[in-house]
């Protein structure tokens, strides 16, 4: 059959050659039930380390190579971020490339691994019992390994190359040094203690293991925990936000990549400068400003394409969910002048410096990533829930579209005391100044509580749908009357 | 009671009870319905979605499909999705675009 295109409305009308889907593209996400239970995992944890942020604001005012401040850091990029940024990947990448999940159960057997992981991790953190936090830290590795197999996989099916597709591939390589070098750091750390099994291929793996290990020896500790950090947040979250930004902002606002050569650049300068800033990190060369540089010049190009996506956006209105997602884009300037200042050779290493150290990890873990994501939760978990819910409906009854399954009053009241306690806590971090963390610790505590109880929200439409019937057409009506 | 007979009108109408819940308009406004064609109560519909490799699409398809066979007149309806020509905005309705507050044209 020919095509008019389209038949109820438009100004433009094109000529039609008619394509059909591709029977690939008929499901291509992961089930409802596992992506959210991934982020229903990320939000446990995000409420417990914000809490534990206001309740013990020296994690903040203190220098952060301590037990207390790598616990929870780990809770919030393991048990939050990396939770729902895997359980997103689960659901995003195959709608992102337009392909299907390679194996649903892999990704079950990960979760359990990686709830395990990163609960046992932190816990030992917390205890300084660096011999669990590495066995710990092997099954969280073990599960990562099975989601980087699963995504590669699912990459493998991928219809046509993109720049999102490579952004995606990047980001589980990133991942996968990220955690092979922090496993390496726990290692080294228990010493050379003598084997208890005498399993020849054990025996063999920990040799190899402590070999690697002691390579870092030659590396200053806390410089390979910097350059683990780096690796772990501009590597994995920052390359995935840039990379799906691609897909999602021109989604959200109806509008269009402006230029694919600006995107691929970002890309790619993001992964030379990371690249060079873990390396130089580690050494503690002062090369790492000009590495620094090239990573401000990825975010400067990425900014610079957000911004032409936008100003070519066809939805004049930005939804609030989106508005979360690039006011965390913009948090990429405060904390990328942070980074350079910190970057610099010769910067005095003083207590006012290592106060700045923490600023700069709060505003990259907390005022531009988490942000993102809660921006994204904010399009995601509707999503999820809608399509469990009431995909069966369609045509059937009235349903809910995806921004009425939510209280926007609540969203904005979130947005706002989320601002108004990163502003208060990274001021006060700066000052060292427990009081006053503890003040802003709770603004962001009633953020997210404000996010939860609309995530509640939404859920409830798993368990008490709400559909309405439908409306006889304008056409019956007027017949019947 | 009438019943009204089986026209293009009538089946736009009633795909207009179709939403797309991202963007929280019907699928007719929108400009994703493409071609209606009517065939002594068998009812074929061309229609695109908003993005390529949306996981609404079975749902969208289906619910299209459905709410046509509520019709009295219709004994068969098949829904044929398209990504050829891709949609645009400009694609929709006067009414969705001023409801939706999409300009820039």
């Amino acid at each position: 059959m020919e095509a008019s295109l389209p038949i109820s409305a438009g100004a433009e009308r094109t000529v039609a050659r008619p394509a059909a889907a591709p029977a690939s593209l008929a499901t291509p996400a992961a089930s409802v039930s596992l992506p959210l239970r991934f982020m229903m995992t990320g939000l446990l944890a995000l409420m417990a380390g914000v809490i534990w942020l206001t309740v013990q604001p020296t994690v903040l005012s203190l220098y952060h190579y301590h037990q207390n401040v790598i616990a929870v850091t780990h809770l919030f990029v393991l048990g939050w971020i990396t939770t729902v940024v895997m359980g997103a990947m689960y659901q995003l990448v195959p709608v992102a490339l337009e392909t299907k999940l390679y194996s649903e159960r892999l990704a079950k057997w990960q979760f359990v691994l990686h709830v395990i992981g990163f609960a046992g991790m932190v816990w030992m953190f917390r205890e300084w019992n660096m011999k669990q936090v590495g066995h710990f830290g092997s099954v969280l590795a073990f599960g990562v390994l099975l989601f980087i197999y699963n995504i590669v996989r699912t990459l493998l099916r991928v219809p046509r190359w993109t720049v999102v597709a490579g952004a995606v591939s990047a980001a589980l390589a990133w991942i996968g040094l990220t955690v092979v070098l922090g496993l390496l750091m726990a290692t080294l750390k228990t010493g050379l203690e003598t084997e208890t099994t005498s399993h020849s291929a054990v025996v063999a793996f920990m040799q190899r293991l402590r070999a690697a290990a002691n390579t870092l020896s030659h590396f200053g500790a806390i410089s390979t925990m910097h350059a683990h950090a780096h690796l772990g947040v501009v590597g994995f979250f920052t390359m995935l936000i840039v990379g799906v930004s691609y897909k999602l902002v021109p989604m959200f606002t109806l509008s269009e990549v402006q230029s694919r050569r600006r995107a691929a650049l970002s890309i790619v300068l993001l992964n030379l400068g990371l690249a060079g800033a873990a390396g130089t990190i580690l050494k503690n060369s002062p090369w790492r400003i000009a590495f620094g540089g090239v990573l401000v010049a990825a975010l400067a190009v990425f900014g610079w394409e957000i911004r032409a996506i936008l100003r070519a956006r066809k939805r004049r209105a930005l939804d609030w969910g989106l508005r979360h997602f690039l006011t965390a884009l913009a948090m990429l300037i405060p904390t990328s002048v942070l980074g350079v200042i910190l970057a610099w050779p010769g910067l005095p290493l003083t207590q006012r410096t290592g106060q700045l150290e923490n600023v700069y990890g709060y505003l990259g873990i907390v005022g531009f990533v988490s942000l993102a994501i809660i921006g994204m939760l904010y399009k995601i978990i509707p999503f999820l829930v809608w399509f469990g819910t009431y995909s069966r409906h369609i045509g059937r009854a009235r349903v809910p579209a995806l921004a009425d399954m939510y209280s926007p009053r609540l969203q904005v009241w979130s947005y706002w005391t989320f601002l108004s306690g990163l502003l208060v806590t990274s001021l006060a971090t700066f000052w060292a100044s427990n009081a006053m963390i503890r003040a802003g610790g709770a603004l962001v505590l009633c953020s997210v509580f404000l996010f939860a109880v609309n995530v509640g929200l939404i859920l409830r439409h798993y368990f008490r749908p709400q559909l309405a019937p439908l409306a006889a057409p304008k056409t019956v009506q007027k017949a019947v009357t | 009671m009438n019943t009204p007979p089986l026209t293009e009108e009538l089946v736009l109408d009633t795909l207009r009870q179709v939403i797309d819940p991202e963007i929280g308009f019907n699928i007719v406004d929108l400009g994703l319905v493409y071609d209606v064609r009517i065939d002594n109560g068998f009812v074929k519909v061309l229609m695109t979605l908003t993005t390529p490799g949306c996981p609404m699409h079975d749902s969208i398809c289906e619910g299209a499909r459905h709410v046509l066979l509520g019709l009295e007149q219709v004994n068969d309806v098949d829904v044929q999705l398209v990504w050829d020509p891709p949609w645009n905005p400009s694609m929709m309705t006067e009414r969705a675009r001023q409801a939706l507050g999409v300009t820039n044209f």
